[in-house]
């Protein structure tokens, strides 16, 4: 459904704090706060991130690779790339019949399913075949005729995409439709992360999918949160907005890695399902909510929807999130949606 | 050909195997399986057999608790759990176990589930000691138990097609199987603190002590010595020579963190494993070598390469060669040295299913009698009795001779 925006973070700089343990039968240690260790790993075709902090190197390390460990069985999942992906098999088997699927991948079916009732299709998973004939897959951008795009929306549509949860099945009620885990898969993936890592007894951290999907464990310590600062995807000098992360996710969408331009008019990657067209007027979008899978999945519903549309859908299902659109009507215009930080260069 | 039609075309391609459940589960009768064992790869196979319709886990046994409500979590719901073996197996709610404990115990695990009569999916390896793996090909053979190794590349579709292959001569005679596993990562998990007596350390990184582990041939060998069994007709190597070193985790470990090992079959034929854990260039592939060509084989595709045609029939035109005489110049050709590999021929296949879950799902048709288990106990042992002779050769790094099954 698109690529991600980029949503610069900037590692906060940790001022060394000595914590005193005052009790009465103990004397007082001094304790150094370790400085934090950053892990890299590419996974589903971005590169994954995952700062930690209050471990030494050996620990920090066997915590990075189980967390990445998971990144990789979940992309094992959701690939739609690889043949042998849960998600290529049902892609294959759905049009043919129900397929049974294990609770896992069902709950992300469902999940996807929510934010496409919620958004009334402005999410849609089965949107391949329109990225397709415009060309976003070849990285080949190119403007298909109306011919094209009406064929190819015969098999969009999420409510092509059947759900049973008494068989724990998934089919399609058409051959050719296909799931494409873009707007959702890497928001899931760091959910499944962050609760590997608390399992395990991590309370810090900060796990970043392409720093499109960003996820703030807890805090540094004497912070309130992990801080995330959202540039101008037009001037990127510019500092939008800051914010900071606790327990919560921020996910970012807008236009400017992937696009192509034909007769002056600028196409972006990201499309609304109901017409077929690439969306047009909106320059970005930040969401932040408790679970990465919905903010991943937020920040394409609310880039798809007109600002007032998205406004009321944070209203009727999502009112404990916060959100930041940048649209252009007459210039850079900005809403948002119980935004904590402070917003400049939009009105 | 479908889906379903492969997995029974597989087992239907099986050898040696006899064993069949005593009383078959019916094909409409759901099926409720009991897990040994739901570490990692536990869940991971436990995953693929709620794929199936119809199966459903009822039954845990693992002796650390968080296992307990990771099972739940994949599960769905509330799944009965011990952490006694006994009281696991006469909980009575189960129709097949899945044995993933770790390797050490599998010999205990296997033999005693094995009484109860239930089918067994077993992870590899099959026994940990050379007695282990003889007595429990022994019990399962004496109480024909159906057993089922998890050797999932026997039911990968590419590579049962490219095997199929180089079984009717397409790359000659095979006589090499070159095999890698190279990673870059510690292998180490991360344990919770405090642990004073290192016993979190030893129950959650079994695999890097040698009392428990099998280190990286067995660990992730095992699959490749299997192929190359496969490949070669044969039921196991011969003898083993190999070496082990730490290189770079001097961690407190007990096994190499690299690994080359040669297996040695009928004919002079070998089987070559390396594994690593400081770089990944090579990854996990095997290399089967042939007089005339050569397969790359992964656990996602099988690729054909073939050697350049020679001829060494006599040229009709040397008569001219006589009379007119032969130019001179320089012979050296470059290409001869490093000859061009291009792009190989894929193996295409209709169905590119996970592995593991072919492998499940062929597991499930043979609890219901549709057929014969594939990677039966006879194949688990192959690759077991070779693993567990290396476990101590590539320390001794004396050759050694890998025991036949006596039976």
């Amino acid at each position: 459904m698109r690529s991600k925006g980029r949503t610069e973070l900037r590692l906060i700089r940790f001022v060394m704090a000595l914590a005193l343990l005052a009790a009465a039968e103990a004397v007082a240690v001094p304790q150094k706060m370790a400085a934090p260790f950053v892990f890299k790993h590419a996974a589903m075709g971005t590169e994954f991130e995952i700062v930690l902090i209050d471990q030494n190197r050996a620990l920090a390390s066997a915590m990075a690779e189980l967390a990445f460990d998971e990144v990789d069985r979940l992309e094992e999942l959701l690939s739609n790339y690889r043949e042998t992906s849960e998600l290529s098999r049902v892609n294959r088997l759905a049009g043919q019949g129900p397929v049974t699927v294990d609770p896992e991948m069902f709950a992300f079916l469902s999940a996807a399913e929510h934010w496409s009732r919620a958004s009334d299709g402005a999410f849609d998973m089965s949107v391949g075949p329109l990225m397709r004939v415009w060309g976003f897959f070849q990285h080949a951008g190119r403007v298909p005729s109306d011919a094209e795009i009406a064929k190819a929306k015969r098999v969009v549509g999420w409510k092509l995409v059947k759900l049973d949860v008494a068989t724990r099945t998934v089919r399609f009620l058409r051959d050719g439709v296909e799931l494409d885990p873009g707007g959702i898969g890497k928001g899931f993936a760091v959910d499944a992360a962050v609760r590997l890592l608390r399992e395990h007894g991590v309370e810090r951290a900060l796990i970043s999918a392409g720093s499109s999907t960003i996820y703030g464990m807890g805090s540094p310590p004497g912070e309130r949160g992990w801080k995330v600062i959202v540039r101008s995807p037009v001037l990127p000098k510019r500092v939008i907005s800051t914010v900071y992360l606790r327990d919560e996710s921020l996910s970012s969408a807008n236009c400017t890695e992937k696009n192509f331009t034909a007769a002056g008019v600028m196409y972006c990657h990201i499309f609304d399902p109901r017409t077929g067209q690439p969306v047009r007027g909106r320059v970005h979008v930040s969401v932040i909510h408790p679970s990465a899978t919905a903010s991943d999945a937020l920040s394409n519903v609310l880039f798809v929807q007109s600002p007032d549309e998205a406004m009321s859908t944070l209203r009727r299902f999502v009112p404990d999130a916060r959100a930041l659109v940048l649209y252009e009507r007459n210039g850079l215009k900005c809403a948002t949606f119980r935004w904590s930080g402070t917003i400049k260069g939009c009105r | 050909m479908n889906r379903r039609d492969f997995v029974s075309g597989v087992a239907a391609a099986g050898v040696a195997a006899a064993a069949r459940p005593l009383r078959a589960l019916p094909a409409n009768k759901p099926l409720r399986l009991g897990v040994i064992g739901a570490g990692s790869r536990g869940q991971e196979v436990m995953r693929h057999f709620l794929h199936v319709p119809g199966v459903s886990v009822t039954a845990i046994c693992d002796i650390y608790d968080p296992r307990f409500a990771q099972v739940n979590r994949i599960v769905g719901n509330d799944v009965w759990g011990t952490k006694d073996l006994n009281t696991f197996l006469t909980h009575g709610d189960m129709d097949a176990v899945l044995i993933a404990s770790p390797l050490a115990c599998h010999a205990e695990h296997v033999l005693a589930t094995a009484e109860t009569g239930l089918p067994i999916y077993c992870e590899k390896a099959m026994g940990f000691t050379p007695d282990q793996c003889q007595k429990i090909l022994s019990e399962l053979e004496a109480r024909k138990t159906l057993f089922q190794i998890g050797h999932q590349y026997r039911y990968a579709s590419w590579v049962v097609e490219a095997v199929k292959r180089i079984h009717a001569g397409e790359i000659g005679e095979p006589l090499q199987v070159y095999a890698y596993w190279h990673r870059n990562g510690n292998w180490r998990r991360p344990v919770p603190s405090p642990d004073p007596d290192k016993k979190l350390e030893h129950l959650i990184n079994w695999r890097l002590y040698r009392e428990t582990s099998g280190g990286l041939v067995t660990e992730l060998g095992s699959h490749h010595i299997d192929l190359a069994n496969w490949v070669f007709g044969e039921r196991q190597p011969h003898s083993v020579l190999g070496t082990t070193s730490i290189a770079r985790y001097h961690d407190g470990r007990t096994v190499g963190d690299n690994v080359q090992a040669t297996f040695e079959y009928s004919k002079g034929r070998r089987m070559f494993f390396s594994s690593i854990t400081d770089n990944a260039k090579v990854g996990n592939e095997v290399w089967v070598y042939g007089t005339e060509g050569s397969v790359s084989l992964t656990i996602e595709d099988a690729t054909f390469y073939y050697e350049k045609k020679k001829s060494n029939a006599p040229a009709p035109s040397g008569k001219t060669i006589v009379q007119r005489g032969i130019e001179t110049g320089a012979s050296y050709a470059t290409h001869g040295e490093m000859p061009y590999r291009g792009e190989g021929a894929r193996v295409k296949v209709a169905e590119h299913e996970d592995p593991t879950l072919s492998a499940v799902e062929s597991f499930i048709g043979a609890v219901r009698g549709e057929h014969p288990p594939v990677a039966d106990a006879h194949v688990g042992y192959g690759s077991a009795i070779a693993c567990a002779v290396a476990h101590d050769a590539v320390f001794t790094e004396s050759k050694t001779a890998i025991p036949p099954f006596k039976a």
